[in-house]
C-alpha cells in the first residue's frame, strides 16, 4: 500500500475568494500607516513565489507550501554542478520570495552569480529568503583539507542529501520554519502541511524499509557520490566509483582498474543517475557481466517519479529488481546486518 | 497593488538597513573568494592590434579577491599582472563596489569595473574559447573595455530577462590618439547605454540579445596640426599606453549581440554548443575642420563628412561569429570568424584598413579549472602594415595554457 493521500483537498478549502481579496487589500493599504513589518508579510502572501535550485527542493516546497508558484532551476536531468547562469534564471529569481537550494558548494558555480544578477536582495541571505537544506542537517564525508588534485570536492560534505528520509524531514521540518517566518499569515497552513506531509513521510520510510531488507550489505559501482545517502540509509556498498576522481569523467585506464575489480564476483550492479552518461557504465557492464541501473536522481528523473513518495519507489523499485537476488560475498554478514 | 509594491520595496529596504543579516555567500570575513588565473603561450608571430607577441610569453595573470562588504555593499578587486618586453605591468583591471540590497531590482556598481557593452566584454579573458579576443574588440575596446566610473542597472521584474543599463566612464582608455598631449578632454569621456534580453527555448536552449550605444565624447580624431598624425595600429603600439587603449574610436558607437546555447536536455555536463556573435560600428571619427565647424558641431553630422572623398567610408565596422563545442567534458573546439573595416587617418585623408581572421581552437581540459589549447589563426591584412613595421604572417599558430587556482570560476552564461 502507497501512501499518497489527496494532498490537494486539505487546500481546496483554503483557496480566499475575490471579495476576500478585496478586504485584503484594503487592509493592507490600512497597514502602510500602521507597520512595515505587517504591511510586508501581507505583501508577500498573495502568492509565494518559490525557485530552487534541484527538483527535489521543488517537490518538498509543494509538500509544504502547496499553493506557492514553484520553479526549478534544473531538473533531474542535468548535472547540477553544471548550470549555466542564463537569463531565465536571473529574471525568475529576481522575483522571487524564496530560494531553496541544497548548499554546501553544490551551486557554487552558478548561484552567487544568479544572485548578484538578479538584484533581489530579499534572497541574498539565509536570514531571509534563501534557504540552504545542508545546514540544517549533518552531511556526510565533510573534508578538513581540500585540494584540487582530489577532484571537485568540497570541505563542506556531500550535498545529494535528499535519498536519506530522515535528513529530507529534518529538512523539510527547517524548511517550514523558513516559511513560517517569511510568510507569517500562513504559518498555521504551513504548519499543518508539515503535519500532514511528515505522518505520510514516516508511514512511508517504515513502508521501504520493509521493501530493502534485502539489499542491506549488498555491493555497487557507481557514478559520482550522487547516491551516498541513499546507500548509506539502505546499507549498500558503493565499492567503487567510475570517476577517477570526483568531477572526472570515466577514464579507460580507471575502467580497466574497476573491471578487474568486478571480476571478484561480489558486486551486484553498476549505477548511473539520470543525469550521468553511461558509457563507461555500459562498457564495464558488457565485461563484467553487470546490470546498468540508471537510477532517477530526482523527481523527474524517470516517468514514475512523479513526487517525492514516488521517487523513492521508483528508486526501490529499481533496486530491487536487479540487486536483491545478487551475490553476497560472505553471507554471515548479511544474517548480522539488522 | 502596483503601488503597494513599489511601498513595500522601499519599506523592505529600509527594515534591511535595521535588521543585520549574516550573508550566505560562499566566502565570508574570514575566507573571502580569492582566485589565481595563469596563463603562459607560445606563439608564432604576431597578431594586428593584440596583446600576445610572438614567443614565449605570459598572458592575463590574475589574481581577483571578492567578497561581501557588509549587507549591502559587495566588493571585488582583480588585479592582472602582463609583460611586455620583458617588463611586468600591473594593472588594476577591477577594484569595485556593487549594491546588494537595492529595491525594485536596481544595482549600482562604482569603481573600476568592466562595462556591460557587448556579449564578451564583462567576462573575463580565461573565460574565452579562444587565446584571443575577436578583432573588433581588439580594435574597438582595446580588448576588454574596463574603466572608473559608475553604472546604474535595472532588471525588470518580466518572465523574458530584460535588464537595462546606463554606464558612465572616465574614458582614458578610449581617448582619440593625442600626439603632442595639448588636448582638452572631457573629464567623463564615455557614456553607455545598453540593453540585453534573453530566455530559454524548451527545455535544451537559451539565448540572449544585446543592443549597445557607446558615447564617447574624447573619440573623435584631433583636429590635424602637420603632417604627423598617424593613426593605425602600429603607430599605438610604439607608444607608452599601449594594448588596452581602444585603437579606433569615434563619437557614436553602435552594436549588437547574440548568443544561443544547447545542450542535450539543458545538462551542460557532457557536451554543450554555443554560438555567439557580435556587430559594432564607430562613427564620427573625422577631425572637425576649422572654427566654422566647431561652433554647429554636433547637429550637423553632413559638415563633418566634407572632408572625406567619396570613395572614403565614413565608419568603422567590425564584426565575428564563433562557434564553440564541448565534445566530452575533456575537450572543446571552436571555430571563429571575423572581420573589421577600419579607417586610419594619413596627412589629410583617410586609407581604408581590413582584417580577416579565421580561428580554429581546440581544448583539452584536465578537470573544471584547467585548460591547454592549440589555436590555429589564418589572417589576411589590408593596409595593417603599410607602416615601418614588418607584415604580418598570415598563419598564426598558438598554444596557451589558462588554469585557475582557488575559489570556482563562475558558469556565466
Amino acid at each position: 500500500m502507497r501512501i499518497n493521500s489527496k494532498f490537494n483537498f486539505v487546500w481546496n478549502g483554503f483557496k480566499i475568494s475575490k471579495p476576500q481579496m478585496r478586504a485584503r487589500h484594503i487592509k493592507m493599504a490600512k497597514a502602510v500607516s500602521i507597520s512595515c513589518a505587517l504591511l510586508f508579510s501581507q505583501f508577500t502572501y498573495a502568492q509565494l513565489n518559490i525557485f530552487t535550485c534541484e527538483p527535489e527542493y521543488a517537490a518538498l516546497a509543494k509538500e509544504l507550501a502547496p499553493q506557492a508558484k514553484i520553479y526549478s532551476a534544473t531538473t533531474a536531468l542535468q548535472d547540477p554542478h553544471l548550470v549555466q547562469a542564463r537569463p531565465s534564471l536571473i529574471a525568475k529569481m529576481r522575483r522571487a520570495d524564496l530560494v531553496i537550494c541544497a548548499g554546501a558548494d553544490l551551486e557554487v558555480g552558478w548561484l552567487p552569480m544568479l544572485q548578484m544578477k538578479s538584484a533581489n536582495a530579499k534572497v541574498r541571505s539565509t536570514d531571509k529568503g534563501l534557504f540552504f537544506a545542508t545546514e540544517h542537517i549533518d552531511t556526510l564525508d565533510k573534508l578538513t583539507q581540500v585540494d584540487r588534485s582530489m577532484g571537485d570536492v568540497h570541505g563542506l560534505g556531500n550535498p545529494h542529501l535528499h535519498f536519506d528520509p530522515q535528513r529530507l524531514l529534518t529538512v523539510a521540518q527547517a524548511l517550514t520554519v523558513k516559511l513560517t517566518n517569511i510568510d507569517d499569515d500562513n504559518a498555521s497552513e504551513y504548519r499543518q502541511a508539515l503535519k500532514s506531509f511528515q505522518q505520510r513521510w514516516q508511514t512511508s520510510i517504515g513502508h521501504w524499509q520493509l521493501l530493502t531488507e534485502k539489499l542491506d550489505g549488498k555491493k555497487v559501482i557507481a557514478y559520482h557520490s550522487s547516491f551516498r545517502y541513499l546507500f548509506n540509509w539502505l546499507g549498500i556498498e558503493q565499492i567503487a566509483d567510475l570517476e577517477p576522481k570526483p568531477g572526472l569523467p570515466p577514464t579507460s585506464r580507471h575502467l580497466a582498474k574497476l573491471l578487474k575489480r568486478a571480476t571478484q564476483g561480489d558486486i551486484g550492479a553498476i549505477i548511473v543517475a539520470s543525469y550521468q552518461d553511461e558509457r563507461g557504465a555500459n562498457w564495464l557492464s558488457e565485461r563484467a557481466n553487470l546490470p546498468v541501473l540508471v537510477l532517477p536522481m530526482s523527481v523527474g528523473g524517470n516517468e514514475k517519479s512523479t513526487d517525492l513518495f514516488e521517487l523513492y519507489y521508483s528508486v526501490i523499485d529499481l533496486l530491487n529488481s536487479s540487486l536483491a537476488n545478487s551475490p553476497l560475498l560472505d553471507q554471515s554478514q548479511q544474517v548480522g546486518a539488522k | 497593488m502596483k503601488e503597494l509594491n513599489t511601498h513595500c520595496y522601499s519599506l523592505f529596504l529600509a527594515t534591511s538597513l535595521l535588521a543585520p543579516t549574516a550573508l550566505a555567500q560562499d566566502s565570508s570575513l574570514s575566507n573571502p573568494s580569492i582566485s589565481a588565473v595563469l596563463d603562459g603561450y607560445y606563439q608564432n608571430t604576431d597578431r594586428p592590434l593584440a596583446e600576445r607577441q610572438a614567443g614565449f610569453g605570459l598572458g592575463e595573470t590574475e589574481l581577483a579577491l571578492s567578497a561581501n562588504i557588509d549587507e549591502l555593499f559587495f566588493g571585488k578587486l582583480t588585479t592582472v599582472i602582463e609583460s611586455h618586453d620583458g617588463e611586468s605591468e600591473f594593472t588594476l583591471e577591477e577594484a569595485f563596489i556593487q549594491t546588494t540590497a537595492m529595491p525594485a531590482g536596481f544595482g549600482i556598481r562604482a569603481g573600476r569595473f568592466l562595462s556591460d557593452v557587448g556579449y564578451l566584454n564583462n567576462q573575463h579573458l580565461h573565460t574565452d574559447a579562444f587565446t584571443a579576443r575577436p578583432a573588433v574588440y581588439r580594435a574597438f575596446l582595446g580588448g576588454h573595455y574596463f574603466d572608473d566610473g559608475i553604472r546604474l542597472n535595472y532588471l525588470a521584474p518580466t518572465d523574458l530577462y530584460w535588464s537595462m543599463g546606463f554606464e558612465a566612464f572616465k574614458g582614458e582608455s578610449m581617448k582619440a590618439v593625442d600626439e603632442h598631449n595639448e588636448r582638452d578632454f572631457e573629464n567623463t569621456g564615455v557614456y553607455t547605454l545598453h540593453t540585453k534580453v534573453g530566455g530559454d527555448i524548451g527545455i535544451s536552449s537559451s539565448w540572449q540579445l544585446g543592443l549597445n550605444y557607446l558615447r564617447n565624447e574624447n573619440g573623435r580624431l584631433s583636429p590635424f596640426e602637420e603632417d604627423e598624425e598617424e593613426h593605425d595600429a602600429d603607430a599605438h603600439q610604439t607608444h607608452d599606453e599601449h594594448a588596452h587603449s581602444a585603437s579606433y574610436t569615434g563619437e557614436n558607437t553602435y552594436g549588437i549581440d547574440f548568443v544561443f546555447k544547447w545542450a542535450p536536455k539543458g545538462n551542460y555536463k557532457y557536451n554543450h554548443l554555443a554560438i555567439s556573435g557580435e556587430f559594432f560600428k564607430v562613427t564620427d571619427f573625422a577631425p572637425e575642420h576649422g572654427p566654422e565647424e566647431d561652433l554647429d558641431d554636433d547637429h550637423d553630422e553632413d559638415h563633418q563628412h566634407d572632408n572625406l572623398a567619396t570613395d572614403e567610408k565614413d565608419y568603422h565596422q567590425g564584426w565575428y561569429l564563433s562557434s564553440v563545442y564541448q565534445f566530452s567534458p575533456n575537450w572543446s573546439a571552436g571555430l571563429r570568424f571575423g572581420k573589421i573595416d577600419t579607417q586610419s587617418l594619413h596627412d589629410e585623408h583617410f586609407e581604408s584598413q581590413q582584417l580577416e581572421e579565421t580561428e580554429l581552437s581546440i581544448a583539452w581540459h584536465s578537470s573544471h579549472f584547467s585548460t591547454v589549447r592549440l589555436q590555429y589563426t589564418h589572417q589576411s591584412t589590408n593596409n595593417f602594415d603599410d607602416n615601418d613595421a614588418a607584415s604580418f604572417d598570415s598563419n598564426v599558430v598558438t598554444l596557451q595554457y589558462v588554469m585557475s587556482l582557488g575559489a570556482h570560476n563562475a558558469h556565466q552564461f
